[in-house]
């Protein structure tokens, strides 16, 4: 065979093969890729809706979902909003956990984040930043706390600030003083599709 | 070039010739990665996987691949590699794959995978390419889990996640950020180059 014949065949088998090869690799693991990130998703919910048996997604659009969490007799516990904010180098990916009544925040938890390891990154650290969230009022506008005050001496919808890390901080109390407006927003027009679940 | 025992083969990659502190290669995977033994550890395992399946391929098929298109054909074969690597890893180790994020799929374009390919498997036979990438890989692995191992120590005080330094240890957080990469790696290749001085001095040629 002719140089430049040889060339063409040789590269197009070896690509064709390759193709081949990893169709069939994401064949095997298609599903339990899919399966991790849904079951990553359901356990999330239920750490930021304490005592949630089931979710299913109430509202879904562009970077913002909402699920609601029902126990094991079906009733509403509360909301779930998956959103994300701007943060120091890329977007913190948040989930904030609401009672039914939108009256109080459940929890918070950081479902993926790129900032700062050991400053901004304690965004997701229970004990310097997350802990702070659970039971705040959501009907006040949420503020940060700085320098950080022990737990009883905040507000009731106060968090601390984590030190060095005013920005990621902030990222955070912007996006889900943002997330929980338009939650709040989404039900009073009757946009959440809560069929199965019903309100107590 | 002189000829080299198997054994020889295999255990420059180690010492003589390891990767990270004489031949400076992939240093982009290794200053990211190395802020925790585990993810040194993980990231040490996929480059070595990638590194073993195509150097052997790329040996095994070597004088079939005409010269003009073989860097083309390396690559397309180490990137078939790392997405499996990296599928595998999303399927089985959700957390590690996290952890690794985008540094998995950069493995393509590592330069100790395509260097090995261009360097060694493209002109040796299967059997030693298969060693010596195998040398390779390891002296990649433990240099990045010695480096990963310090900045954990001292960025975090623990060791694989484990609290091993008391509470009164206030952590380097520099040695979590890419300064405390840059700090540690010239410390590692100072002292591996100290003690490659030493030796020869204390045998001359």
């Amino acid at each position: 065979m002719k140089l430049p014949a040889r060339m063409v065949v040789v590269l197009c088998s070896v690509s064709l093969l390759a193709a081949a090869f990893l169709a069939g690799v994401n064949l095997l693991t298609r599903e339990r890729i899919a399966f991790n990130k849904q079951k990553e998703i359901e356990a999330a919910i239920s750490l930021v809706i304490p005592g949630t048996r089931s979710s299913r997604k109430a509202y879904e659009e562009r970077g913002f979902s909402v699920y609601a969490g029902v126990d094991e007799n079906g009733s509403l516990l509360g909301w779930a909003v998956e959103s994300a904010a701007s943060g120091f180098q890329d977007s913190i990916v948040f989930l904030v956990g609401a009672d039914a009544g939108l009256g109080r925040i459940r929890r918070l938890y950081i479902l993926d984040q790129k900032e700062t390891p050991g400053l901004g990154a304690k965004i997701t650290d229970e004990k310097t930043f997350l802990q702070f969230w659970e039971g705040k009022d959501m009907n006040l506008p949420l503020a940060l706390r700085k320098p950080p005050a022990g737990k009883e001496e905040l507000g009731p919808a106060e968090v601390n600030t984590i030190t060095g890390a005013t920005i990621s901080s902030e990222a955070v109390l912007s996006g889900v003083t943002v997330s929980l407006e338009k939650l709040r927003k989404l039900r009073s027009e009757g946009k959440l599709n809560v069929e199965g679940g019903h309100e107590k | 070039m002189k000829s080299r025992t198997l054994g020889q083969e295999f255990v420059k990659g180690l010492w003589a010739e390891n990767p990270v502190s004489r031949q400076l290669l992939g240093m982009c995977s290794t200053l990211a990665v190395t802020n925790a033994v585990i993810n040194g550890l993980a990231m040490g395992l996929a480059v070595a996987f990638v590194l073993v399946s195509s150097s052997l391929l790329v040996s095994l098929i070597r004088k079939v691949i005409p010269n003009q298109v073989r860097i083309a054909s390396y690559i397309v074969i180490i990137a078939t590699f790392v997405t499996i690597a990296d599928r595998f890893m999303a399927a089985y180790f959700p957390p590690l794959s996290k952890a690794l994020g985008p540094y998995v799929p950069l493995i393509v374009v590592n330069c100790i995978i395509l260097g090995r390919a261009e360097a060694f498997a493209s002109r040796n036979s299967a059997g030693r390419s298969l060693i010596d990438a195998l040398g390779m890989s390891l002296g990649y692995t433990i240099a990045l889990v010695i480096l990963s191992a310090v900045r954990e120590l001292l960025g975090s005080g623990t060791l694989l996640g484990r609290q091993v330094i008391g509470a009164w240890f206030e952590p380097w957080v520099i040695m979590l950020l890419p300064p405390g990469a840059f700090l540690t790696l010239g410390i590692l290749i100072a002292t591996a180059l100290f003690i490659e001085q030493k030796s020869r001095r204390r045998r001359p040629a």
